[in-house]
């Protein structure tokens, strides 16, 4: 499948401070790409690269079929970015906004019209197209940023933060909406705090933090830091079973809280039967014996603080 | 250019629903101007009673009465006025258009576009001078038209309308209104409240003040050869300011170093 950005090497320097160290990535045309890091971590200064809106000191990136820094005018038609700010007009109404910006994107005059009023119906702001947009509430106005950042059907599209402050029926109708977007096709770069939304949204992941520390779908992410493992729920206090736990040579890691055993072992399938034998031997009363699944979180975490 | 014109009209969009900013902003031309008139028309009528001031009169006063003296002040005093405006009026304008948008974090979004700065910035600093300077020239007209209608006598209208004020409307005021939406420009990579980039805007009045004050202590006499040198002086200073705000005004440095 063709990339819709790669980058090589992309950095800059502020005064001589580095925000993004030699990023290298390839991200799959008609794919949700997570960008997660920290505050501060360099995210925003690599989306305002990728878009064109500040030149790196080093390094290149293709972004939709253009080099950056060879016609900057002409990636910039090509893509569409959700600041972290909606930064909308608000003495304008949503309808003015929309068609500012459609006329700056170069749509036609006879698309101009049609391209809004499609945005603010697929947006669900169709009701509410004439009124001044410091009207709208934090919902609204994300998703007619988010309306501006589509109106010329752009292939790349950047989110910054895009559920950021939503509440949760306004998050969703917006994630629903990313969903629809990867199913037409187009190419996702989606910079998040949401472990969760990004675990769901996202086809691949990039942790960041300064430079890429991981990449991966988040299965894959998931699997390269952890080792599979099993959780057993008990009568009682599991902490009492917890040096049996480790005197299994199969085990790798046990530790217990509650009434809960948590294992890391080699071979799961294989060994839970050898495991809850052991554990029975020893008195325990078993409830549940269950995969044990870590989040995005864990991985975010470990990758993060280690990096710290 | 299209894209400038883009910009210009939403500029133009913005400000009509601003209604308080532009209603005190553009009112005053015409306020100035009927004030003008009018005094001008009273003083016509009443100057007899008049006496002379102790400092020395311009040198194109000489010979006149002191009816004429009256009017003649009056008129001149008003008449340095329309030189102001064009100072002040696109500085407000251009304030709001460019802090504003900077404080309201407008901007990104729309140099995400396929804009050029230069574009964006010509669009918004013509928002800004064309409807000051257009208001400003249609009450200049009518100030000329109430002094042409009202003066006491030709001489009167000889001293006040003269070729060398005229020419410093139409070629003066322009470059005076150009290097202060250019000095907006440059403010607003440094602050983040409209009204203290027009505070600061505000010292571009003072060599105006200082022409007003020649003239009326008969230093300065603004003739034609006067009005186009400092034509070419502003000229000079119009390209240097607007050099110097185009530098300012590009992505990389609203968007890096903007605060």
């Amino acid at each position: 499948m063709a990339h819709a950005i790669e980058t090589h090497g992309l950095t800059r320097r502020f005064d001589g401070r580095l925000a993004v160290d030699g990023l290298s990535l390839a991200i799959e045309a008609g794919t949700v790409f997570g960008f997660l890091g920290p505050n501060g971590a360099g995210k925003t200064t690599t989306v305002r690269m990728l878009a064109a809106l500040i030149a790196p000191t080093d390094g290149d990136a293709i972004v939709a079929g253009h080099a950056l820094g060879v016609d900057d005018t002409a990636l910039r038609r090509s893509v569409g970015i959700l600041t972290e700010q909606p930064g909308l007009y608000d003495r304008l109404s949503a309808r003015q906004n929309l068609r500012y910006f459609a006329r700056l994107y170069d749509l036609d005059a006879a698309r101009v019209d049609a391209q809004v009023e499609r945005y603010l119906h697929l947006l669900e702001l169709w009701d509410r197209r004439d009124e001044p947009v410091g009207t709208f509430s934090k919902g609204m106005r994300q998703k007619l940023a988010i309306a501006r950042a589509l109106l010329h059907e752009p292939p790349v599209v950047f989110l910054d933060e895009p559920t950021a402050a939503l509440d949760p029926e306004a998050a969703r109708t917006v994630r629903e909406f990313v969903k629809g977007l990867r199913a037409e096709g187009r190419t996702i770069f989606l910079t998040t705090h949401n472990l969760p939304e990004a675990d769901e949204l996202c086809d691949s992941i990039g942790i960041f933090q300064c430079r890429l520390l991981r990449m991966g779908s988040p299965r894959e992410l998931r699997a390269g830091l952890f080792g599979a493992g099993t959780v057993v729920r008990v009568v009682g206090d599991a902490a009492r079973l917890v040096p049996l736990a480790r005197s299994l040579r199969f085990v790798r890691t046990a530790h217990a809280e509650g009434d809960t055993l948590t294992l890391e072992l080699e071979d799961p399938e294989t060994r839970n039967p050898e495991l809850v034998d052991a554990l029975a031997a020893a008195g325990a009363r078993i409830r549940y014996v269950e995969r044990l699944q870590h989040s995005l979180e864990d991985v975010y975490l470990r990758l993060v603080g280690g990096h710290k | 250019m299209k894209k400038a014109l883009i910009v210009l009209e939403k500029e133009w969009l913005e400000l009509r629903l601003q209604r308080a900013l532009l209603w005190a902003t553009l009112i005053l031309p015409p306020l100035i101007t009927a004030l003008a008139v009018a005094t001008f028309f009273v003083v016509g009528k009443i100057s007899s009673g008049v006496s002379l001031p102790a400092t020395p009169l311009p040198p194109e006063f000489a010979g006149l009465s002191l009816l004429e003296i009256g009017q003649a002040i009056v008129g001149k005093q008003f008449s340095t006025l329309f030189l102001l405006l064009p100072i002040f009026i696109p500085s407000v304008l251009a304030s709001y258009a460019i802090v504003g948008e900077k404080r309201e974090r407008t901007l990104e979004p729309v140099l995400a576009t396929p804009i050029r700065t230069w574009e964006l910035l010509l669009g918004k600093m013509l928002a800004a001078l064309i409807p000051a300077l257009g208001i400003t020239i249609a009450s200049a007209a009518l100030f000329v038209a109430g002094v042409l209608a009202f003066a006491v006598t030709d001489r009167v209208r000889a001293v006040v309308v003269t070729p060398g004020w005229i020419l410093a409307v139409l070629v003066d005021t322009p470059l005076l209104g150009l290097i202060g939406v250019a000095l907006i420009v440059v403010l607003s990579s440094r602050v983040n409240d409209p009204r203290t980039a027009q505070q600061i805007s505000a010292v571009l009045i003072v060599p105006v003040l200082g022409l007003l004050f020649g003239q009326l202590a008969g230093v300065v006499v603004l003739g034609p050869p006067l009005a186009l040198g400092i034509g070419v002086i502003l000229a000079a200073i119009a390209a240097a300011s607007l050099w110097f705000a185009a530098r300012v005004f590009q992505r990389e440095v609203i968007l890096t170093r903007w605060r």
